[in-house]
């Protein structure tokens, strides 16, 4: 090979004093990159950002070339993938049908309990320019950063489920980190069963899942869904499946990371939890017989606000002191109070 | 006039001709993390980064100071993505060891350079899975270092040829004490 038949310099290059400081330095590199990792962070997604263009066009050709190639596969199963599609699709449509009803009764549920609606997901579409599949690391990276809302922690979905999470964000591209990766660690819930679990990463393309009750029943085939515990991210994202691998159970993701041209990065908040709205009563004016303020316009929203308390009830009619003040809107909200009744019931409309 | 303009004009040949071991590795760098999956991120990009390191550590060591080692470290750490100092760490750890033994390693021909540079790319990846492990504080799996090992080693075959290509056409030529 090439290093036998090089002329090779019999001097050491006097090395051993820089190399004893340069192994120092890169102790220091370790450890400050533990202490101080937004440092190196932020290098690297000035750099991302800077190299966008070149990535995207790089990354160009070599997408078509994958998407060239599955498609040469494609040509010889047409007539078999054509027959499985219309099967599929009358499949799913008795699947909608099901849905939209299971949708519906959902709803009047949800009015009949008067509980808190789930809080509306707000998503971005970006193109993924890049990904990168190291020993200890399995990214991909986005062309979208701060510039279009996208901030570190939000979970990031293609058309079949997560993927997983944006761990850096710069102005034009953000790395996401994958459910495969080694660092990846999210709180799942198990179904049926409702079983909480953590499913953890370990570079292998099958998660893992920690933390889980040694007596869960478990078996292959459960879904696996987002949990949405610690508010970071939404509830109820397809994750993946149970395999069984030995005595214990994998996670065969349904995302195909290498595969996703498009993702949506999905905004999530938890809405802030709302007090109960204090009746007029309630309000040290009122019980200091003075005039209360005019009831503010988004109380009537929530539905924790709505609901009557019984106490409150009684007292309004047992004092007149609000009415009679006229300059507060009260008969606009007069008209919402019948729709829910002092027992939880909702009357039609 | 003519003595110091020749005199000036061989140091920047010099110049550049011995910075183009650190160039080669700095490409190595940027190819191994280019992020795009040529094979369906079935396979690891091999680590073109460490074989500019160890080649001309062997060849030329005055050509590849630590310091230009500690900097490509850092730059595979940069576009690398994971923690910082992994890989720079990593890299210095090899080149001191090759460095030390280098007139065993030195001799090798053949079967046995790539044997050669087998050993410093495990001293590397034994060294990044280590400080990984202490990291994280648990224990990565074994096989995506190993197969990143493989894949190196077998890439080194092509790579070493041009290395070796430019080491004796562009390097020697443009240093002048070939």
């Amino acid at each position: 090979m090439a290093n036998g038949t090089m002329r090779y310099s019999r001097g050491r290059g006097n090395a051993q004093l820089p190399l004893a400081i340069v192994v120092v330095l890169a102790v220091v590199l370790v450890l400050l990159g533990k202490a101080q990792s937004s440092l190196f962070d932020r290098a690297r997604a000035s750099f991302t950002d800077w190299t966008r263009p070149a990535l995207e066009w790089v990354s160009t050709p070599f997408d078509r070339m994958a998407t060239w190639f599955d498609g040469i596969g494609d040509i010889f199963v047409v007539y078999q993938e054509n027959q499985r599609l219309k099967q599929e699709n009358a499949r799913l449509r008795q699947w909608q049908s099901a849905a939209l009803l299971l949708d519906e009764r959902l709803k009047r549920y949800q009015l009949l309990l008067n509980a808190v609606p789930d809080p509306a997901l707000n998503a971005r579409t970006a193109r993924v320019i890049g990904r990168a599949s190291h020993p200890f690391l399995d990214t991909m990276i986005i062309d979208a950063g701060k510039a279009q809302g996208v901030k570190p922690g939000e979970a990031v979905v293609d058309a079949r489920g997560m993927i997983g999470r944006i761990f850096l964000s710069g102005e034009r591209t953000s790395w996401v980190l994958l459910l495969s990766d080694l660092n990846s660690r999210i709180p799942v819930t198990i179904q049926p069963g409702n079983i909480q679990a953590i499913m953890a990463g370990d570079n292998t393309p099958n998660p893992t899942l920690d933390t889980l009750a040694t007596t869960a029943p478990l078996k292959a085939g459960d879904q696996v869904v987002t949990s949405g515990d610690g508010g970071l991210i939404p509830p109820g994202l397809p994750v993946g499946v149970l395999v069984a691998s030995g005595r214990s159970f994998r996670v065969a993701l349904l995302a195909d990371a290498g595969a996703s041209q498009d993702v949506r990065i999905v905004d999530f908040k938890l809405p802030p939890e709302q007090p109960p709205a204090p009746s007029p009563d309630d309000l040290p004016a009122a019980v200091a017989g003075l005039k209360p303020e005019p009831p503010m316009p988004e109380q009537k929203t929530t539905p924790l606000q709505t609901t009557p308390m019984p106490g409150a009830a009684s007292g309004a009619q047992a004092k007149p002191a609000a009415p009679a003040a006229g300059t507060a809107p009260a008969p606009k909200a007069a008209p919402k109070q019948p729709d829910i009744t002092d027992n939880g019931g909702v009357q039609d409309q | 006039m003519t003595a110091m303009s020749d005199r000036i004009g061989w140091s920047f040949r010099g110049a550049v001709g011995a910075s183009i071991p650190f160039v080669c590795a700095v490409l190595g760098v940027i190819a191994s993390n280019v992020p795009v999956s040529v094979f369906g991120a079935l396979v690891p990009p091999p680590m073109f980064g460490l074989m500019p390191i160890y080649f001309w550590c062997l060849v030329r060591p005055d050509l590849m100071p630590p310091f230009a080692v500690f900097a490509i470290g850092v730059l595979q750490d940069l576009l690398g993505g994971g923690p910082a100092g992994v890989w720079t760490l990593s890299f210095v750890g090899a080149y001191a060891i090759v460095d030390r033994e280098r007139d065993s390693f030195a001799g090798l021909a053949g079967i046995g350079a790539i044997l050669g540079f087998a050993a410093a790319m495990l001293v590397a990846g034994a060294a990044a899975y280590a400080i990984i492990s202490i990291y994280y504080w648990r224990l990565p799996p074994v096989a995506p270092i190993v197969v990143e090992i493989a894949i190196s080693v077998v890439f080194y075959i092509p790579v070493a040829v041009i290395l070796g290509f430019i080491h004796r056409r562009l390097v020697g030529p443009l240093r002048g004490d070939f």
